[in-house]
């Protein structure tokens, strides 16, 4: 009997311990973040903190696989869909929806769950930001409970990332929802997603607590919970990483990094960023934007100034080894980043030379050249917020000012800042984007297209047929070499126009804790491996012990 | 009585219309756009801008737009926050009481301290303690409120590791009293903070005032019956020497909200500071709005409460 019992127990025991990786299950990561998150569901995402909460809600249909390459099927993962099929024209991708995929609440993914995920992207009164990036989408249609249909209305080499852009919603949550009331409506404060974590709550301005779901159709996440906590003032935010309160904060600013990587609980990842900066010039003119710039409308003139700036030095000076010298608009991390492109160089005395060729050969007691009555001065605006564009904008005054050029920094609160862009209300900008792994961002930041809904996406008004031409030929192009070579043609173009001085490509500089186990990070979206993160048994903390939500 | 507190509120509604309505034509006309914070992402077109605006209706002139903020108060109805993505009124109603904790705390902490340490230095004069204590509450006075915070954040809370960083809570706070005492062991920082900087202003103010009653008459006389020293201090000098505090009370609940704004930033504190600074910065009129109203709304309640505490102390602004 006692025999029996034994094994009984041994059994019991083992039917416990199956899973190889129970033994890694438990944990609780706290990330650190500035900002609480503008919302959480995909459509009505417009902030970075959403994006990353809403990320780890809500499965894709399909997600971009550590290469980063956006052009085809061939560089993605499978996610709610577990396999797809295109049509004969290609204009069509049919998804096999997982049938294990369930919502947080125990419903089934379905179809019309995808063809809902549409409609709340189109509905107007959503004002979703992720309409324009799926304009080639024509409609989806749920051929089955199982099957969902996204068609296209051209061939496009980036259209299986268009189709994972749609974020499948549940019907039955949110379908009887009218129209534009999805952002008002409490349910979205309380999202039912389909990722491998799950919301538990959200204190505004406070915290978001996610926990893992059991029996995912992904596997369970080794974490029990993530923990986001709201530090509105980062020098608090990193105190509080320093003092173990947090077990993560991303990302850093570059005047902390020496000293966290000496912290021996923290370990530092710094990966190829997704931020680049630049100075625009503003084709048009601010006080008349009919009228061409009295300037930069000149591209000698861009040219002769692009030529002052030592961007070596203006990177190394502010970022140290946190940034390097931008190649063009976009980041070496993108699959169509080309690192051959031909430079304009830093040359002085060619700049002078330019300079003179041009006109502007007077110059005055101040130093600064002259034309016709009027000097060559122009104004800077620059976010106060941003200490590094700052001393970046200082570093490019004093290189201008040895060639006869005049630049005046205007610092200004980051709204006003923000405000000034969008109007086209400057004369040049030291700007930034974030880009994304899609080289698609070109045609709404620097492509005249751009400027038809007003040119806020385009301030600086640059325009070029030539650009147009090889940016819509990069992007339409289905071959992967084709594509590249146009986008390099746009490149190149707009490097020659010198239609902004390159300045700066960050790198993305984190920390975390060292008792997480962290098998990859993503550089374009680290959060996105957090289910697979877990906690080194020997290390693991009381909170990590704490019992998961229920 | 009732009529001075009457004629008082009657002044306050004026002041709180004023004080809104300047708040809501300066917010519009500062530079800066609600809708451009989403400016770093490339997909975001000037149409959409404009929907945005038009759903919150920022596209009708300014005139209109203050009829209907007026006419919704007026209601009730605080508006829409766009940036929180939720009603005003329920923001609010979440930082409200974080905010009156902390400052609560901190004006009760910081009263008490100051009219004590006030008294202590004025009734023993000019002796080399009291100039130690003098000099350190200038020091502290002369110190913006966000340094003090960070040194206070830095030392006990960073370094000694006493108590935590920031928050109102832990993340995983326990429930019950054990979760009160969290709450209390967050507190601390945060209010010792602005305590410091009140017990500061009103011990100046305190000592002054008591050294202008230590040669009074009814204070030689007392001495002269033989009333023991601290029954002269506490029962005679103090409260002859109470109101110029209180009056100081009216003014320091407005500059300690500016100083709270400032602190609860620095401790992450889920108060009204986080929400007023966030607002102004993402241009969210109808917070910035609602916040206003609410935060003039407090002061004029202060000054009143200050105005009834001095006629209490003192029969004569009573009688008068």
């Amino acid at each position: 009997m006692r025999r029996l019992l034994l094994s009984v127990a041994l059994l019991l025991l083992a039917s416990c311990g199956g899973d190889a990786g129970s033994e890694r299950n438990g944990g609780t990561v706290v990330i650190g973040i500035q900002a609480d998150a503008d919302a959480l569901l995909m459509p009505l995402v417009d902030g970075v903190y959403g994006r990353v909460v809403s990320e780890l809600l809500f499965d894709r249909l399909a997600e971009i696989g550590p290469g980063l390459n956006t052009v085809g099927d061939a560089g993605f993962e499978p996610r709610l869909a577990h396999r797809w099929s295109w049509s004969p024209d290609s204009l069509a991708i049919t998804f096999e929806l997982d049938p294990d995929a369930k919502w947080h609440d125990g419903a089934p993914v379905r179809a019309e769950d995808v063809v809902f995920g549409l409609q709340a992207i189109r509905d107007s009164g959503n004002v979703s930001s992720l309409n324009a990036s799926i304009e080639n989408v024509t409609s989806a249609v749920a051929l089955d409970s199982m099957h969902a249909e996204i068609r296209f209305a051209a061939r496009a080499p980036e259209q299986f990332y268009m189709a994972t852009l749609i974020v499948p919603l549940p019907r039955h949550v949110y379908g009887s929802i009218p129209s534009g009331g999805l952002r008002a409506s409490e349910a979205a404060r309380a999202p039912v997603g389909s990722g491998r974590f799950r919301l538990v709550r959200w204190e505004s301005g406070v915290r978001l607590e996610l926990a893992a779901v059991d029996g995912h159709y992904r596997g369970r996440p080794h974490l029990d919970r993530v923990l986001f906590s709201v530090s509105p003032e980062v020098a608090t935010g990193i105190a509080r990483l320093k003092a173990g309160e947090t077990d993560v904060w991303d990302p850093l600013p570059p005047a902390v990094i020496g000293d966290l990587a000496a912290e021996p609980h923290l370990r530092v990842f710094n990966s190829p960023g997704f931020d680049y900066g630049f100075l625009a010039f503003n084709f048009r003119d601010p006080r008349a934007p009919t009228r061409p710039h009295p300037l930069f409308s000149d591209r000698g003139v861009r040219r002769a100034i692009t030529l002052a700036v030592d961007r070596s030095t203006v990177v190394r000076a502010v970022f140290d080894t946190l940034a390097v010298v931008a190649l063009g608009p976009f980041v070496r991390a993108q699959a169509s980043a080309d690192s051959t492109l031909r430079q304009i160089p830093y040359d002085r005395d060619a700049a002078n030379a330019l300079l003179d060729s041009l006109g502007w050969r007077d110059r005055g007691a101040d130093g600064v050249r002259r034309r016709d009555g009027r000097t060559l001065a122009f104004s800077v605006i620059v976010p106060s917020t941003s200490r590094t564009r700052e001393r970046a904008a200082v570093l490019i005054q004093e290189q201008l000012r040895a060639v006869g050029v005049a630049m005046t920094i205007e610092r200004m609160d980051f709204a006003v800042f923000l405000g000034r862009q969008t109007s086209g209300n400057f004369d040049a900008i030291l700007g930034g984007t974030r880009t994304t792994p899609s080289p698609s961002g070109l045609r709404g930041s620097w492509a005249s297209a751009a400027l038809q809904g007003g040119g806020s996406q385009n301030p600086w008004h640059y325009e070029s047929a030539a650009f147009d031409d090889a940016v819509k030929a990069g992007l339409g192009a289905m071959d992967p070499i084709e594509s590249k070579a146009q986008l390099r043609r746009a490149y190149q173009q707009i490097i020659d126009d010198a239609a902004a001085i390159w300045l700066y490509e960050l790198r993305n500089v984190s920390a975390v804790h060292r008792r997480f186990v962290v098998p990859s990070w993503r550089p374009d979206a680290w959060w996105l491996t957090l289910g697979d993160w877990s906690v080194d048994p020997a290390q693991r903390l009381p909170r990590d012990a704490a019992p998961a939500a229920p | 009585m009732i009529r001075v507190v009457l004629s008082r509120l009657g002044q306050g509604a004026t002041i709180v219309a004023l004080v809104v309505s300047g708040c809501f034509a300066l917010i519009r006309l500062a530079p800066g756009d609600p809708f451009a914070v989403s400016y770093v992402q490339e997909n975001v077109t000037a149409e959409m801008r404009d929907r945005m605006r038009r759903i919150y209706g920022f596209d009708r002139p300014i005139a209109e737009q203050y009829v209907l903020f007026v006419r919704n108060v007026a209601r009730g109805e605080l508006g829409w926050s766009f940036s929180r993505g939720r009603p005003v009124a329920q923001v609010l109603a979440e930082a409200v009481p974080p905010t009156l904790l902390l400052m609560g705390t901190a004006l009760l902490l910081g009263g008490v301290g100051g009219v004590a340490v006030g008294a202590w230095q004025g009734w023993r004069g000019d002796t080399r303690k009291t100039r130690i204590v003098g000099r350190v509450s200038l020091v502290i006075l002369s110190m913006p409120e966000f340094v003090l915070a960070l040194l206070l954040a830095l030392g006990p809370a960073l370094a000694w590791g006493l108590f935590p960083v920031t928050g109102m809570q832990s993340d995983f706070a326990p429930p019950g009293i054990a979760g009160v005492l969290d709450v209390l062991h967050h507190l601390v920082l945060p209010a010792l903070t602005l305590a410091l900087v009140v017990c500061a202003m009103v011990a100046r103010h305190q000592r002054r005032a008591i050294l202008a009653v230590t040669d009074a008459d009814f204070v030689r006389a007392a001495r002269a019956k033989g009333v023991p020293e601290h029954r002269i201090l506490l029962r005679h000098a103090l409260r002859n020497a109470l109101v110029p505090v209180l009056t100081l009370a009216g003014v320091l609940f407005p500059a300690l909200i500016g100083g709270a704004v400032l602190v609860e930033r620095v401790f992450a504190w889920p108060g009204m500071g986080s929400v007023v600074v966030d607002a102004v910065v993402r241009r969210d009129y109808p917070l910035v709005g609602g916040s206003v109203l609410l935060s003039s709304l407090a002061v004029v309640m202060g000054t009143v409460l200050a105005d009834i505490a001095v006629a209490w102390a003192d029969p004569r602004r009573r009688q008068s």
